[in-house]
């Protein structure tokens, strides 16, 4: 007797990532499902634009779409997606610098991210969290959102950052410690 | 105080990573120093900050319009993939590699054409050099043998131009000797389909006083089934300075024509 469907729900991510690369498309709504809210999540607080992280994520699952052929089933489909994210988070951020008159130029990305803290209903500790975060530098932040606001694992991230489990700790720490000095100043501002 | 390295130790006590051994280290420090301590309580309200930082929800519309994204590459999957020529990829290489030959091919033959070309050009130049040097020959009057061999240089000739032609009737007509005369009148027999060969042949016949060559010219003539000269072939029977020979190849002539 031939056995019987494994069932979506029990099937993982990279499974099923597996069967859309091999034609089954309509499974990529599983994946959706799955992952868009924490890409979302990822690309709102790099960005600091809900509605251009609301399309940037659009762009990261088509290119989960588009690009399906080149996922490889031994990395996990969680470091393959963030990457996208990531890649489609540099391409806009390559564009928006292109885009921006030469005497905008000097103008950095967290910049915009107060905008945030002052459209999002929240506590005053975490608008000031925000404003704090966007004066990190890139890499920092980007460290930042993904271990402590995502919650992976130094592990999977040294992965896809191509660093050492150390060296991610490392630069977490000096993150978490520049991200106080901010958001003390902050306080006292 | 170095301030990094307590940062770093405390966030392992906040995470809970710290070993026991750091743990009671860290926990002593906390009682006995006000710096690790102010640290320590910044570091613990920033994290609980983030701990507690909101959880950002995507509007609605997201799932749609990732299912309309979906939708369209299910489309562009189920369509009818576009016929690639020589697929799979050995073939496409294959059929490469048939071009290149094919290109090389092709150079070559230009190449070539140019080469031949080029030869033409030469070839020209040399049949125009004998064209001038066989018009030299028969023009030479001081030796029959040389006009001979320019009017044998003719008759190999596929077409000959409109001077040879007029040369070779001159020599048809006038040469003093009677074998030019006759090498002359087989030359323009070979052109004997031209209209203006043909003419000429019948107004030779008129005035051709060589015996020799009044026969030949008859015999083509007639062999050319050319009618039109019963008139001057009833004439050569009744001219009385004609020799007999001539008459009779004259009355044969009038026999196989009418």
């Amino acid at each position: 007797m031939p056995k019987p469907a494994k069932s979506i729900d029990l099937m993982s991510d990279e499974q099923i990532m597996e069967a859309v690369k091999n034609g089954n498309l309509q499974q990529a709504s599983i994946l959706f499902d799955r992952f868009h809210k924490r890409i979302f999540n990822f690309l709102v607080r790099m960005t600091g634009d809900r509605e251009g992280a609301e399309d940037l994520t659009q762009n990261v699952f088509l290119r989960m779409l588009r690009y399906r052929q080149s996922y490889n089933p031994e990395m996990k489909f969680q470091s393959w997606i963030y990457q996208m994210a990531r890649n489609a988070f540099a391409d806009h951020y390559q564009k928006q610098k292109q885009l921006k008159p030469a005497s905008m130029e000097v103008e950095k990305l967290h910049d915009s991210l107060p905008d945030l803290a002052e459209a999002m209903e929240q506590e005053e500790t975490e608008k000031r969290l925000i404003r704090a975060l966007a004066k990190l530098p890139d890499d920092y932040r980007e460290l930042l959102v993904l271990t402590r606001f995502q919650h992976l694992k130094y592990e999977e991230v040294a992965g896809f950052l191509n660093m050492t489990v150390a060296n991610v700790k490392v630069k977490v720490h000096r993150a978490i410690g520049q991200l106080r000095e901010n958001y003390f100043e902050l306080e006292n501002a | 105080m170095d301030r990094q390295k307590w940062e770093g130790r405390l966030i392992d006590y906040i995470d809970g990573n710290a070993t026991e051994a750091e743990r009671a280290a860290i926990e002593h420090e906390l009682l006995h120093n006000e710096a690790v301590r102010t640290l320590y309580n910044q570091l613990a309200e920033l994290m609980g900050v983030i701990n507690e930082a909101k959880v950002q929800e995507p509007s609605t519309s997201m799932k749609a319009n990732f299912e309309k994204t979906l939708q369209e590459e299910l489309a562009i999957q189920t369509k009818p993939k576009k016929t690639i020529l020589f697929s799979p990829v050995l073939y496409r290489v294959a059929a490469g590699f048939v071009l290149l030959m094919a290109g090389l091919a092709i150079g070559y033959k230009i190449n070539q054409s140019n080469i031949e070309s080029d030869k033409l050009v030469q070839l020209q130049k040399e049949v125009e050099e004998n064209r001038r040097m066989m018009l030299a020959m028969m023009d030479n009057q001081l030796s029959a043998s040389q006009r001979m061999a320019g009017v044998s240089v003719a008759y190999e000739m596929e077409k000959p131009d409109d001077e040879i032609v007029s040369v070779l009737i001159k020599t048809l007509n006038e040469d003093v000797n009677t074998n030019v005369r006759l090498a002359a009148l087989d030359a323009l027999g070979r052109f004997s389909n031209e209209n203006q060969i043909r003419n000429e042949l019948i107004n030779s016949l008129k005035t051709q006083k060589d015996p020799v060559v009044q026969i030949a010219l008859i015999q083509l003539l007639v062999e050319m089934k050319e009618k039109s000269i019963l008139d001057q072939l009833e004439k050569l029977t009744r001219d009385a300075g004609i020799l007999k020979a001539v008459k009779d190849e004259a009355h044969a002539g009038i026999l196989k024509l009418s």
